[in-house]
């Protein structure tokens, strides 16, 4: 069963994709921000990363610039070329974008992409 | 800031020419002449009376000589004081004045030097006190209206966040996640999935319009072929003409390729189609045009629909002006389109409006340069025209009918009777009751359709049936 780290500060966000992606067959494992992402990623190893671009605390490019093997996903409710403006699409296992809100068939396919890719 | 008058370079002939100078001037040679006059002229009686005639007549050349060469030069002494006194009046006042022309330019930072010991100090100090207080005002102005669009930005980013999660949701019901839904359970989650996108398409139109306030607008210049955009937008909209059976016509003519942020364009150019599409009868059509001109490009969307009256015409780039209620509830839509097509065209440095008859369609205008402007200047978006409006009316009203002008203005604006119709109503109501002079009428019409955005001779037709009426 492939795994899915969700990191975003809001809770509801977390619950709704952790559900759809829970009864899509994935393990879904959650973080609040970034310094909580890398201490999951201490023990844990997901396939891939959906991860809010805006959130309190830590800069998510600290998570970027660490995880250099895992698959990422930015979700973000600024426009993809604002966030591109701040040099944040770069690296580059930054696979993919999703705008919020987002499609729940959008989220379900872009994940089942990238992952079955990769078998 | 201190007013240097050096800076300004030496004027003689405005410094000669000065009419404090020439007053006071002029004063001193006055006072100046008319002391030695009285005095040579007593010194002269004496003279005159003591001395023998002998002497006198031998002496009374000289005497007279020296009199008069003694007076011109008092005369001109007089006039060098009285000029360089005056210079000291004028100088200072010379300073305010231009102080004060550029506090009219916006510069509230000025201050100006003034070391007379007199009451021109003191006027230069209040000034300095005014100019303080005034920037003062204008920077927490300033200040409120960066708080505004803050305002709008934050609460528009922090209204969509529940969004994500509700809509996530939502889905996931209509979506059978959670098991097999009835009808009637289907039908009410279609409503609610669908209110939450308009609600959605608000917040998105807030945030646009917070972000053209604060000159946030991002613009990717690429150059571009601006026919490929027109078409490729049209042929785009193209489905959503077909439920209304319109045709979409485009018709462009031969340009260069220039540098445009094409999904800007092409963002206002969809909001126009499908206004158009909105305001079309079933089984019309609806001409989209471009035309290179000397620095930009028109591009236009013309319909065949209901049309707008003048006023509707100015006003409806306002937020959330309604053209024609019922007609725009039946048809949805946040009412933020046109403005915020007018916030992108404007940091563009462009132009947008509208020029339309009622009942024969509308054509949609704006224009592209063909250099693009890279520094984004804020522009105000939530604005109404309607105080402007107001504020042009009450002045006509005041200089047709004199100051009892503003009170019929007060009384027609308590009725809530602002309108061109009830304006033209009432003046024809005056002209009826011999108030008002049929000319003055007709002038006091024009005056007030030009507010209204009508353009010169389309009252004239009226000129004709006015006079037959007599």
């Amino acid at each position: 069963m492939k795994t899915v780290l969700v990191v975003d500060d809001d809770v509801d966000i977390r619950e709704s994709v952790g559900m759809i992606l829970r009864i899509n067959g994935y393990r879904v494992i959650t973080a609040v921000d970034a310094d909580d992402c890398l201490d999951k990623l201490q023990s844990e190893t997901p396939d891939l990363i959906l991860l809010d671009i805006m959130m309190p605390g830590k800069p998510i490019t600290d998570i970027v610039k660490q995880v250099t093997d895992i698959k990422i996903v930015f979700m973000s409710i600024v426009r993809e070329s604002d966030a591109k403006n701040k040099g944040l699409c770069e690296q580059s296992n930054v696979v993919d974008f999703l705008q919020k809100p987002f499609n729940l068939n959008d989220l379900v396919s872009k994940v089942e992409t990238l992952l079955n890719k990769e078998v | 800031m201190l007013i240097d008058l050096d800076d300004e370079g030496f004027d003689l002939k405005k410094l000669v020419f000065s009419k404090i100078n020439r007053k006071l001037t002029f004063l001193f040679v006055i006072v100046a002449l008319i002391a030695p006059i009285l005095g040579i002229y007593y010194f002269y009686i004496i003279a005159n009376s003591t001395l023998s005639e002998a002497l006198f007549a031998d002496q009374g050349d000289l005497i007279r000589i020296v009199a008069i060469a003694i007076i011109v030069i008092i005369a001109v002494d007089a006039g060098f004081v009285g000029f360089f006194v005056s210079r000291s009046i004028s100088k200072p006042i010379k300073k305010l004045y231009m102080a004060t022309k550029e506090v009219e330019k916006g510069n509230y930072d000025i201050r100006i030097d003034i070391n007379t010991n007199d009451e021109i100090e003191e006027l230069g100090n209040a000034f300095n006190r005014t100019t303080a207080a005034l920037g003062k005002m204008d920077k927490e102005r300033r200040e409120i209206d960066r708080a505004k669009t803050e305002f709008l930005s934050i609460t528009s980013h922090e209204l969509r966040t529940p969004m994500t999660p509700m809509k996530a949701q939502l889905q996931m019901l209509e979506e059978g996640y959670f098991g097999k839904l009835s009808k009637e359970q289907k039908e009410s989650l279609s409503i609610i999935i669908r209110n939450a996108d308009r609600l959605d398409k608000i917040i998105v139109d807030f945030l646009e319009i917070s972000r053209i306030e604060a000159a946030r607008l991002k613009f990717d210049f690429t150059r571009t072929d601006l026919r490929k955009i027109v078409k490729d937008t049209a042929s785009f909209m193209k489905g959503f003409a077909k439920e209304k059976n319109i045709d979409l016509v485009v018709n462009t003519g031969k340009f260069p390729l220039i540098e445009v942020d094409p999904d800007r364009v092409s963002q206002v150019l969809r909001n126009l189609i499908s206004n158009a599409i909105k305001f079309s009868e079933n089984n019309s059509k609806i001409e989209i045009s471009a035309k290179a001109k000397e620095d930009h490009i028109l591009l236009s969307v013309k319909d065949y629909g209901y049309g707008m009256t003048p006023e509707d015409q100015v006003r409806v780039f306002e937020p959330f002006y309604q053209v024609d209620s019922a007609l725009r509830r039946r048809h949805g839509g946040t009412g933020l389109g046109l403005a915020i097509c007018r916030g992108i065209v404007e940091a563009q440095k462009g132009k947008i409006w509208v020029e339309s008859i009622v009942g024969e369609g509308s054509t949609f205008y704006f224009t592209v340069p063909l250099k693009p402007v890279r520094k984004i200047e804020p522009i105000k978006v939530l604005f109404s025209q309607k105080s402007v409006i107001e504020r042009k009316i009450r002045e006509e009203f005041k200089t047709i009918l004199g100051p009892l002008g503003v009170g019929e203005f007060n009384e027609l604006k308590n009725k809530n009777a602002l309108s061109k119709d009830d304006i033209f109503e009432y003046i024809d109501s005056l002209t009826e009751h011999y108030i008002l002079e049929c000319d003055r009428g007709l002038y006091f019409k024009n005056k007030i359709g030009g507010i209204f955005g009508d353009k010169k001779g389309v009252i004239n037709n009226e000129k004709d049936t006015f006079i037959q009426n007599g």
